[in-house]
């Protein structure tokens, strides 16, 4: 309930700000020594928000479907994309941790190359795996291979530093109960490693949905919210608003999934409470 | 059958090379059974090495180790001892109970079971209703007591403790002393104890192995004979002298006794 409401002041407060900028702020922005130090204020670069809420009830063109359906389904489509995307990720960053911490070779191996992953830029790498969209499977696979591959990686490391953080009287026990590195994983490994594996999660479901709005957009998918963002902007002069409208339907996207993997957090960290020490 | 026989063991950490450390040399001990075994000495005499050596967490260099009739691994295997160490240990995600389960748990004991053994050993160890706690809402002195519960759990004959009331204050560590010693009794239970106090060592043990480091090997074996072991007993004179003795042999020994 707490939370809600400290949410609610958020948001109230980043209109507050956006408004308050509008009222205060140059419309053609500041610009100091011919460096743009803030930016327009006018209409057209910054809408007003009660206009963009507006434009969610009108229709997208001429007696066409209202906007907010067209980027409801839009983000629908993006969610199953991002969803399918964050599970791949985490199945494959969760493999790899465990992977390395069985195996110290692994590790040194395939860390710097994990690593490296990251560096290469997205937009170099989608065209090479949208060869296979249409062909191997529909073309929103592909997106997901995008943004599973943004997702990965931030479980493989934390996941691989979680399981790595036993302390040796916890690896000596089980040792002493003579349990195999398997039920040692499962027994200690494991559970220890989640409060590091939900940091790493949420991680991953930002980095989801960047993948698949990018995703989209580098390989021309069409029905998802990165698109409808490309073709909103192309009106952009003539209709600020809608650009918006869809830019406010991906944020809004980052906050359910982000949302649904917090709810994963739940019934797994009930230890984690807040509670009061018995001395006695 | 003794508890645990050590023969000529000498255990080398890195050896070849320039940090090389002989921890133990020719080190030769015998636990009777039921019998309540303390080892002292200064830091670095290998204490600790030699438990783990009993316990087959290390393998020895050279000797063997025989635990319960059997070589020190196969021991391990079967489940022959419980273990508790300085830092208690336990899974802060499992309650109390459950922690204590987990060696039955791993053990293939059935649910129904082990809910009643854990049970049992935490009511033994005097926390009966702090069983659905998490660990981290207990007190250090109540964590040790769950280890100890844990570490008593699959009824081991042979409990190895590696100083597991060194991080506790004095009164706490005093009470955990008569509750172990009682639990033991009760339990018919051997013992192996680290510790590096006298006092402590004196008022658990039968017997006292001192030991002295560089490289770490026994140097003597003071019996303890106490009548009764409760808070008179530490004001005894037989009490003192034990502990007299097992100081001067830790000095270096070889000196008479000044009375």
């Amino acid at each position: 309930m707490r939370r809600l409401l400290w949410t609610l002041g958020g948001l109230a407060l980043f209109a507050l700000l956006w408004e308050g900028y509008k009222l205060v702020g140059d419309p053609d922005g500041t610009v100091l020594f011919g460096v743009r130090l803030l930016p327009r204020a006018d209409d057209l670069s910054m809408p007003h928000l009660v206009d963009v809420l507006q434009r969610l009830g009108r229709p997208e063109l001429t007696g066409g479907r209202p906007v907010w359906t067209v980027v409801l389904q839009a983000c629908l489509f993006t969610l199953g994309i991002t969803v399918a995307g964050f599970l791949a990720g985490a199945v494959v960053g969760l493999l790899l941790a465990v992977l390395m911490q069985r195996f110290r070779l692994a590790e040194r191996g395939l860390l710097p190359y994990v690593i490296l992953s990251q560096t290469v830029p997205l937009v170099a790498l989608a065209p090479l795996i949208a060869g296979w969209g249409g062909t191997v499977w529909p073309e929103r696979m592909t997106v997901a291979v995008i943004a599973a591959y943004l997702a990965f990686f931030p479980v493989a490391v934390g996941m691989l530093r979680g399981l790595q953080s036993p302390q040796a009287a916890g690896v000596e026990l089980m040792r002493s109960y003579a349990a195999g590195w398997w039920r040692t994983l499962l027994k200690l490994r494991l559970p220890a490693a989640l409060p590091y594996l939900f940091p790493a999660l949420r991680l991953a479901g930002a980095a989801a949905v960047v993948g698949a709005v990018v995703g989209e957009i580098s390989t021309g998918t069409r029905g998802g919210i990165g698109r409808l963002i490309i073709e909103y902007s192309r009106e952009a002069t003539s209709d600020p608003a809608k650009v918006y409208t869809a830019m406010l339907g991906a944020a809004v996207l980052g906050l359910v999934v982000a949302g649904l993997v917090s709810l994963l957090e739940l019934p797994l960290m009930r230890h984690r409470r807040r509670v009061e020490v018995v001395t006695m | 059958m003794s508890a645990v026989v050590i023969e000529g063991v000498s255990k080398v950490f890195n050896a070849g090379r320039a940090d090389e450390v002989t921890a133990l040399s020719e080190v030769d001990l015998t636990v009777g059974a039921g019998e309540f075994v303390s080892l002292i000495g200064p830091s670095g005499c290998g204490k600790s090495t030699l438990l783990r050596l009993i316990a087959d967490l290390i393998p020895p260099t050279r000797g063997s180790v025989t635990v319960a009739g059997k070589p020190a691994a196969q021991a391990r295997n079967d489940q022959e001892y419980g273990i508790a160490f300085q830092q208690s240990g336990l899974f802060e995600w499992r309650t109390v109970l459950r922690n204590v389960e987990l060696p039955l748990e791993l053990r293939g004991v059935s649910r129904t079971e082990r809910r009643s053994r854990a049970a049992e050993m935490l009511a033994l160890v005097g926390l009966a209703e702090f069983g659905g706690h998490y660990p981290a809402q207990l007190s250090g002195g109540m964590q040790q007591r769950v280890a100890i519960a844990r570490a008593l759990a699959v009824h081991p004959p042979l409990l190895l403790m590696d100083e597991p009331f060194g991080a506790l204050d004095e009164m706490t560590r005093e009470r955990l002393q008569g509750e172990l010693l009682q639990i033991c009794a009760t339990t018919g239970t051997s013992t192996v104890f680290v510790t590096h106090s006298i006092s402590e060592a004196v008022f658990l043990s039968n017997r006292v192995v001192v030991m002295s480091a560089r490289p770490g090997r026994i140097t003597a074996s003071v019996d303890v004979d106490l009548p009764e072991r409760d808070d008179a007993a530490r004001q005894s004179p037989r009490y003192f002298d034990a502990i007299t003795a097992v100081r001067r042999e830790l000095r270096g020994g070889g000196v008479p006794a000044a009375s």
